[in-house]
């Protein structure tokens, strides 16, 4: 198990992480090798990142998701954020100077079923 | 300086000056009353008399309540209360404030003209009676106008609220297919409420497509244009799909020439094009009754 997050593999290649509590954003390099071998031994294909219990996104987390859609993209990875809150899309989006780089969806079942935006 | 035990406080000396006179003060206050309130049919005969009562009520308590007025006191308390009540249910009836305060103003000036009337009085009684009874209606106008003052902020932003809400109307035109359109201007207050109410309504409806129409959107500038773009980049987050309809001429114009870059932006022409699209991206197929579906 990987600290700070539960990473479940859901089917069809993809993979859900789930971060918890522990995790801390301000250091990605803790997480990112462990991560990609995970990855790559399940034969991931896409990443669901699930933003549920995250109230708000800011500058250190947002980068934590900039830094692991690239640690995907290399992993050939799809990286899609799932389950984002209101209040964390509305800071998001106040603050945002160019489009995220990773793809967003309602949900897992959206996601599941293709419903992914690219901004 | 301590006080003689014989001395009255001005508190006593105007309660006694009151009692002597309270019928016809109480008359003169009942006749200015019904002149000012019942000929504009916002209080009955029954209600003046009541109200007068339970006035000269609170004043006689507030005066007895010790030598000098405790404006802390319960019983001056109760008497700001008595006019705030008063004069809200004037404002509730279409009174206006200056009905009230002129009312106030004249309750005021017959206690005067009774302080007048008594020859008996020193300079100094009377100067500190006339202090006393100018500080009371002062607050009490002081009361009745933070009122009033109240009462319109509340309307306005109420009012407000209403335009908010009206102006910028979701609604769920298919199931997962919301619509917004913008009607006026976009300014930051308003860009927060409408994002505010439009991601909530995502949440709700699990909307996976948000057509926003601009056909009323008379002008544009570039803090407008922000405002758009990070609505769109809210719905786009929120894993919804942003549509923009309703670009007319000029406002392509403006937007070209402020620079803006909608280029990550779907726009359609018109709402039904938008809508055509959201169709198109959920996989819904529409056709005419008549097509025999295969």
């Amino acid at each position: 198990m990987l600290r700070g997050m539960h990473l479940t593999a859901i089917g069809d290649s993809s993979m859900l992480l789930e971060p918890g509590d522990s995790l801390d954003p301000s250091d990605p390099d803790n997480y990112i090798a462990e991560l990609m071998e995970v990855m790559q031994r399940e034969g991931a294909r896409t990443l669901m990142y699930d933003l549920e219990k995250v109230p708000l996104i800011d500058q250190i987390y947002y980068a934590w998701l900039v830094r692991l859609n690239a640690l995907c993209h290399l992993a050939n990875v799809e990286l899609i954020v799932v389950n984002i809150r209101t209040t964390a899309a509305f800071s998001l989006a106040m603050g945002l100077k160019e489009p995220p780089p990773f793809k967003c969806s309602l949900d897992v079942d959206s996601a599941r079923q293709g419903i992914i935006v690219s901004l | 300086m301590a006080k003689k035990k014989n001395e009255k406080s001005t508190n006593q000396i105007l309660v006694e000056l009151f009692m002597t006179q309270i019928g016809a003060i109480t008359n003169v206050i009942d006749e200015q009353g019904e002149k000012i309130f019942v000929t504009d049919n916002l209080l009955s005969s029954d209600e003046i008399k009541d109200y007068s009562l339970e006035f000269m009520e609170l004043l006689v308590n507030v005066l007895h309540a010790g030598d000098t007025i405790n404006r802390r006191g319960m019983e001056y308390k109760a008497l700001r209360r008595f006019f705030t009540e008063f004069s809200n249910q004037i404002q509730v009836r279409g009174g206006s404030l200056e009905e009230f305060i002129r009312y106030i103003q004249f309750l005021q000036k017959v206690f005067l003209e009774g302080l007048e009337a008594d020859i008996k009085l020193s300079f100094d009684e009377s100067r500190a009676l006339l202090l006393l009874v100018a500080g009371i209606f002062n607050d009490i106008s002081l009361d009745v106008f933070n009122v009033y003052l109240e009462e319109k902020e509340k309307t306005i932003q109420a009012q407000q609220d209403e335009i908010k809400q009206t102006s910028t109307p979701i609604t769920e035109i298919w199931d997962g297919v919301l619509t917004l359109p913008i009607i006026g201007t976009l300014d930051s207050s308003r860009t927060v409420s409408v994002m505010e109410n439009l991601l909530s309504r995502i949440e709700k409806d699990r909307a996976r497509v948000v057509v926003m129409d601009i056909t009323g959107v008379i002008a544009i500038d570039s803090q407008v244009s922000h405002h758009l773009i990070q609505m769109m980049r809210a719905i786009g987050l929120m894993g919804a799909k942003a549509i923009l309809t309703g670009i007319r001429p000029e406002i392509a114009r403006a937007l070209t020439s402020l620079n803006i870059n909608l280029g990550d932006v779907m726009t359609r022409s018109t709402l039904s094009e938008g809508l055509k699209e959201a169709f198109i991206y959920l996989g819904i197929k529409t056709c005419s009754a008549d097509t025999k579906i295969s």
